[in-house]
Order: C-alpha cells, then structure tokens, then sequence
C-alpha cells in the first residue's frame, strides 16, 4: 500500500532519469550511478535527519534546495535568452564541464529525489516494519535507473535537452514530486509572497509618484487598484513566476539565429538548411514543453491537495453579564487533544470566530480564526500545521500563539482550573481592529 | 591604466550587468523575505542606509547611460562604413557576412537592389544599400527611460524628505521654512475627469507678492519651495467648548480631527479633566457633501470614563444644552493633512513614463512599417566581402541579400 502510493514519485523518477540520460548522452554510466547512488543517499539523508532532529529541518533543507534550484533556473533563463538575442553577450562556456555537470547534477538530482520520495513514506518508529519501506525504497530506485537506461535508447534522437532546458525539466520533475506534500509544496507559499510583494510595491509605487489616496478617485478606477491587493493576483503572479522561466528558456530557443547560409550559391541548399535548422529547433521545443507540463501539474496539485483538513464547525459561546466567555476545559470537546476547536461569538450583529488549540509544547494558545494580513477565511488543521485558507500559508503548531505574518491573531486569556476565561469585549474589539484593517486593505485601501 | 579603463568601460557599460545587479537585489529581496513580512520596505530602509548598496544600484543608470553612449557609437561606425568613411567594418556591427570571389563590378546589383526599394551608394570599391529608418531613437528614447527611472529610484530611496502638515483655512501655510503665506481658501468639488472623483484646491496668499495666490491641486501636484505639496486626507480643524456640572468653569480645546468622509468617528481626550469627546461629520438629508458645501452637521458622544453621558448633533458654530452640559463648536474650518515631499526623483521617475510611452510607440511604428535593413559589399583584390543587417522583415532581406550574392558570383 504504501508503494502504491509512490507509484506517481516512481514515475516522475523514471522520467528524470531518461531525461538526464538524454541530456548527457556521452555519459550514460556516470549519469545512471551518480543518480542512483545519490536517490539512495537522499532516502538515507532523510532517514537519518528525521530521526536525529526534528522533522521540519530535513523539510527545510529539501524545501531550501528546491527554491534555490528554481532560482538557479530563473537566472539561466534569463541567462539563455540574452545569449539567443544579444549577439555581445558574454557567457561562460560550460562545454568543457561536461564531465562534471552530469556527475553533480545528476547526484544532486537523485538526492532531492529520493529525500522528497522518503517524506512519503510514514515517519519510522524504531520497529523493524516501518524501517523496511526505506531500506527497499533504494533498490526501488536503483531498478527503475536500469529500466529508465534500457528505454531511453527507444526515444527519438533528435529530441535533444541543451543544458538550460534539461535544468528546467529536472527543476519542473522535483517540483512536481515535492507538490505531493503540502509540507514541500512552493507554489502557494510562492503566491501569498507575491500577494504581499504586489501590495507592497503598489503602495510604494502610489507613494513614490504621489498618487492621491482612494479619497480622490473614482471608485471604479480604485476597484481597478484594489484587485492589485487580492489573492488572485497572487495567484496569477505566482503562475506567471513559476512559468516563466521556462517559457524564457522556450522563448530563447525559438529566437536563436538561425545559421548563415550567405556562403552557399545553390538556393536549393540554402532552403533545406535552413528548413533542417528550423525542424531542429522546433525538436529542441519538446523538453521545455514536458517541463511546461510538469510545472502545471505541480501548480495544479499545489492548488487542489489531496490533503484532509480537521476544520470543525464552531460552537456558539455566549459571555456572562460581566461579558466573560467561559470555555470548560472537559464537556463537549477536549481542549487538550491537541486539536483545533472553533467557537462563535455573537455580540449585536457582529460575529468573532476563534479557536483553541493546545500546541505541542503542551500548552492551550487562544487566537482569532483570522490573521493581521488576509482576509479572515479562518484556517484548517493539517499533520502538524495549521492552514490559512486565504493564502495557503503553512504554521507550524508550535508557533500558533505568536502574533505576526499569517499566524492566528493571539488573543489574551486566563486559564483556571475549570477551564478558559476570555473578556468579550477585548475579543470584539480584536476581531474588529483585524478584520477592518485587513478588509480595507485586501479592498483597495492604503 | 588605459587598458584598466576599456576593462572598466566593458563593465559599466555590458548588456549583462542589469540582470546580475537585479538578481543580487531579488536575492536580497528572497532573503529578507524569510525574516520579516515588510520586505520591501525592509529593503528600501537597508539600502538606504548601506553606500555600497546605493552604488551597485547606481550601477544600473549609468550602464543605461553607457549604452546609450555604446549604442550611437555602433550607429556612427555604421553609417562611416556604409558611406565609406572608415576602414572595413568588423562583423559584429553586422548580423551576417560572407567572402566571395567576384569582380568588383556593381552596376547590376545595384539596380538589382534599386528594383527591390533599396536606396544605393557607391563608393570607390564598394557598394551600401539600406531602406527603412533605423531603431535608434526608439532605443535611444527606451534607454534614457531607463536611465531616468532607475536615477529616479535612486534619488528618491536617497533624498526623499516628508514633512506632514495640516493645512487649515484661514492659518498660515506650514511650509517648510516657515512664512508660507495665508491659506485663503480649501475647495473641494466633484471632479469630472476619468480618474479624478473630486478636486481639491488650497488656494494660498503668495506671501512676497501683493495679492498673488499660489494654487494647489491633487495632481500632478504642485511644487513650493522645491517641495511637492500631495494632499493625503481631509479633516476639520475645531474649537470645541465644554461645560458640565463638575466642570462649571468650561473647557476649551483647539483640536484638528480626521472627520472625512462623514460617518468617521475621530475622539479627543479633554486632558485634566474625565471627559473625552467622540465627533462625526453627519450625512446631510440632501446628499451634500457637507466639505464641499462648509455646513457641517456634527454627531457627538461624551463620554466620562467609560460612561455616555450626553449624545446628539450640533451644527458647526451652535451649542447642544441638556441635563447641564453644553457642547459648542463655535469655530470650525477645512483641514487637509498635506505631506510637503522634498524629492527630485519624482520628475525623472515621470520622466521615464513619457519617454517608454514614446519608445514603444515609435518602436511599433519604426518595426512595423519601416524596418531598417542594410548591406555593405565590399571589393578587395577580387574577392567581395558582403555584410548585412535587419531590424525587422528579415526573412525578406535575407532574400534579398542571398540573390545579391547569387547575382554578384553569377556575373563572373
């Protein structure tokens, strides 16, 4: 079952490795034992760091290279598509690292494969049974690398990778393999950073050029700004990030020049060089395309996880005459289970939502289902995190109770023995500072 | 030390030198990110304060400048070689040249080239045919927008001064330096422009002039004493007067409070005393804007601690009375708070609005109709070097400038 549940990690594995295997052709061994060897060493990695330290660090460390990788890509796109159209444009030649860039990027492949392909598997509790499916997930690995080498001489030759396509194709394979965890995933924390960046600058843009504030121009005009602060933007923003790179790399292909024919006399010749020049090309397209493909497929899992939230309804509170809400420790839910337990406040006509929730240091953290940034569509619980479902930002547990960035808005307590006590007033007065300013904000405010 | 300076002039002014400064600060921009949520801001303030950051972001208006200056250079060596001023161009200023063995007689080729629309120029030994109009300018006009864009952020994220004021009709203008003048009047109207909603006018007594008003609108905004004058919001500046049966004496406080747009809430603490007064500006029954019109109806809490003691309306220059308090406002006139922003970097930030404006269009019009396109035979010791180039339409030159081969090998 647990293999089974690898089969899309396996095949994403299979078709790096033909990628790899194609875009270094004169090093087939070295590409095959670099990978295998280094898809061994990140399940082992893994393991290790797991084991020894505290889950998120080996999380940290693979999301890390992730992002770097993805930046390494954006700068040789950019890279690329100046060398394509500017004919001055000094680079450095890397043919002669050849031997060196299939051994490292191969190795280096193989171990962020095989570390996103151990975060699968359930976390090893000493037993002998839950070790077995990281000791077997190398030899898993090692198999497919020799199937991946038999099949790769089946595809057609011309479809060659150069080097920046090859990169955006392994980048695109190891995003799409990590989109299958929330807790690896980079596209949504990618967008909410845009969100943030897009409103940050629009404001200091509108500052800088001294834009009159909302108070001067036509609503309909500051609707048009206004949608520059919602998270569509950083969506599409987010979408137009992660494509680029690999549309540029596409793009740079294409307007390569085409070569100079000028030498031969026979029309004849000249046309079918340059039809052959054009058909390469366009075979060249094919590898950015499967990795357009593949950060599509990673947006998409990223946007729609198949990943089950605790998100309970919230259960009406009401607050005494001296307005103090009483939340019993024991009764109708647990507090202490570790668990996020929604409760509604009604004061008038307004409504609070917050929650408490006992975090994994063992102690109960009262905080608004809102945070001081997004719009309060309230968070979900997952393994370990909370979710903000504005955003899609992850919070660890153990930092629900502090204020700042997209966690919760602390709210002040006491705890007794009979359970929580919480003043109504300062709790209405917090939903409304929040969600004034955040909805302001989100609509077009400054 | 001159081969220092070409090393120097290749770095200043190398196409590669935006996208490397740009990725150090993205990379900055990604690391702050990861501590704080305020990151551009985070990043302006850290440049701001660290001279080797403001000269690496230096570094990208003068490589505009530089390629500027690269640019025209490429463009004068080529018109030289084209009409024979200069030694034999090197291929780089070309997209394309070939050596062929050929006699050194033009004349077929270039009515060949003269059919084709080429406009021709012999010279000596050798032959240059070009039609269209060059991109130059566009480039030109694309490149000092850059330039006036990236100098703007600079001397904004540098210079950049704000002094907040709160201009109130009938008190002197808090310019900066002091001795603004009067401000005669603050209007505020509909607006009837696309963007606009409402113009806003403060109308100020020059103070050296006899009679002279300055004008200042919402924008552009307007500049005195070098200092931009950009209205942030509307208020009222009052007089609020008290009295209460514990406080038989009266109160009198002058208070400017943030009432715009009416329905705003905005307190004032009376300081030794336990009241605390709550406005609001209320929506007149007919709609008006009571800014605009200058009859303000206010709403009003007092409160003593935590307790309402008195609540109602009054109108600006009236009293409430009732249980023995009196509220009055016996005075009250239009403020806006004004921020006076001292920064040159705004007008070469505007600067390069037009120009990019003017380069794309340009560039669409030039790329589009009349795409520049060059050739360049020259004849030497009975060999023919051919250069060529195009801005656009290149496919068909590159027709074009194959046949003039074909037809200069075929003439042998």
């Amino acid at each position: 079952m647990v293999f089974l549940k690898q089969i899309p990690q396996f095949l994403v594995w299979m078709l790096l490795l033909l990628l790899l295997l194609r875009g270094f052709p004169g090093r087939r061994r070295a590409v095959s034992f670099w990978s295998t060897g280094g898809f061994a060493l990140g399940v082992a990695g893994y393991l290790l760091l797991a084991r020894l330290l505290p889950v998120r660090v080996p999380l940290g460390i693979i999301r890390s290279v992730m992002g770097g990788s993805f930046l390494l890509l954006w700068g040789v796109a950019v890279a690329s598509l100046y060398r394509s159209t500017v004919r001055d444009f000094p680079l450095l030649r890397l043919d002669r690292f050849t031997p060196l860039c299939a051994m490292v990027g191969s190795g280096a492949a193989g171990l962020m494969a095989g570390g996103i392909c151990a975060n699968q598997l359930p976390a090893p509790d000493g037993s002998l049974l839950r070790f077995l499916p990281f000791l077997l997930l190398p030899l898993a690995g090692a198999l497919l690398a020799v199937i991946a080498r038999s099949v790769e001489g089946v595809v057609i030759p011309s479809y060659a990778a150069t080097p920046s396509s090859l990169l955006a194709a392994v980048v695109a394979l190891l995003l799409l393999s990590s989109s299958a965890a929330i807790t690896l995933d980079l596209f949504s924390p990618l967008s909410m950073k845009v969100m943030k960046g897009t409103h940050d600058f629009v404001h200091q843009f509108m500052e800088s050029i001294l834009i009159p504030d909302h108070l001067f121009i036509r609503p309909e005009i500051w609707g048009y700004i206004g949608f520059l602060f919602g998270k569509e933007v950083g969506f599409w923003g987010g979408m137009i990030i992660w494509f680029t790179p690999v549309l540029l790399i596409a793009l740079a292909i294409w307007l390569e020049p085409l070569p100079s024919v000028a030498q031969f006399r026979q029309g004849a010749r000249r046309r079918l060089l340059l039809a052959a020049a054009i058909r390469e090309k366009k075979h060249r397209m094919v590898i950015p395309a499967l990795a357009l493909v593949a950060f599509a497929a990673a947006a998409y899992r990223s946007s729609f996880p198949s990943v089950e939230y605790w998100d309970p309804k919230p259960l009406a509170v009401t607050a005494t005459p001296a307005g103090e809400i009483l939340i019993p420790r024991k009764g109708e839910v647990e507090l202490e289970d570790g668990r996020m337990h929604k409760y509604l406040y009604k004061q008038g006509d307004k409504e609070v939502r917050f929650f408490i929730l006992m975090n994994p240091s063992g102690k109960l953290t009262v905080d608004l289902d809102a945070c001081a940034i997004c719009k309060p569509d309230g968070y979900g619980q997952t393994e370990g995190m909370l979710l903000c479902y504005y955003c899609k930002t992850l919070i660890p547990l153990d930092t629900v109770g502090r204020p700042g960035g997209c966690n919760p808005v602390p709210v002040p307590f006491r705890e007794l023995e009979d359970g929580v006590h919480l003043d109504a007033s300062s709790l209405v007065n917090s939903w409304n500072q929040t969600v004034q300013s955040t909805t302001r904000s989100k609509e077009g405010g400054k | 030390m001159n081969r220092m300076l070409r090393t120097l002039w290749a770095l200043l002014s190398s196409r590669a030198l935006p996208p490397l400064v740009l990725g150090l600060f993205l990379l900055l921009y990604i690391g702050i990110a990861f501590f704080t949520d305020e990151t551009l801001i985070t990043l302006m303030a850290i440049v701001r304060r660290n001279p080797l950051l403001v000269a690496l972001l230096a570094l990208l208006p003068l490589n505009g400048g530089c390629r500027m200056v690269v640019e025209i250079s490429r463009y004068l060596n080529r018109r030289r070689s084209i009409f024979g001023y200069s030694s034999p161009p090197s291929g780089e200023l070309y997209h394309e040249s070939v050596e062929l063995s050929a006699p050194p007689s033009f004349a077929p080729l270039e009515e060949r080239l003269r059919g084709e629309g080429y406009n021709t120029v012999k010279n000596g030994q050798q032959l240059a045919a070009w039609r269209g109009v060059t991109l130059l300018p566009a480039r030109l006009l694309y490149l000092a927008g850059i330039f006036c864009l990236l100098a703007g952020i600079l001397v904004s994220l540098t210079s950049r001064g704000v002094n907040r004021q709160e201009v109130v009709e009938g008190a002197p203008f808090p310019a900066p330096g002091g001795n603004g003048g009067l401000v005669r009047s603050i209007s505020f109207q509909h607006g009837s422009g696309w963007i606009l909603a409402k113009e806003l006018e403060l109308e100020v007594a020059d103070p050296d002039g006899a009679g002279a008003l300055h004008r200042f609108g919402v924008y552009p905004p307007a500049r005195f004493r070098g200092a931009f004058v950009y209205p942030r919001y509307l208020g009222v500046a009052l007089i609020c007067r008290i009295s209460a049966p514990d406080l038989p004496a009266g109160y009198e406080k002058s208070v400017v409070l943030p009432l715009y747009p009416p329905g705003r809430e905005a307190s004032t603490v009376l300081s030794g005393t336990p009241y605390k007064l709550t406005l609001t500006l209320t929506v007149p029954e007919d709609g008006s804007d009571p800014y605009t019109t200058g009859k303000m109806l206010f709403g009003f809490k007092l409160l003593k601690g935590k307790e309402l003691v008195l609540t109602g309306t009054l109108p600006g220059g009236g009293a409430f009375r009732k249980d023995g308090y009196v509220v009055a406002i016996p005075d009250y006139r239009r403020m806006v708070m004004t921020d006076f922003v001292s920064d040159n970097g705004v007008l070469l930030i505007w600067w390069s609005a037009f120009l990019f404006t003017a380069a794309l269009l340009l560039w669409l019009a030039l790329h589009i109709f009349l795409p520049r396109r060059e050739m360049l035979f020259l004849s030497r010791g009975g060999t023919i070097r051919a250069f060529s180039r195009a801005e656009g339409a290149a496919m068909n030159h590159a027709g074009v400038f194959h046949e003039a081969l074909d037809l200069l090998e075929t003439s042998t």
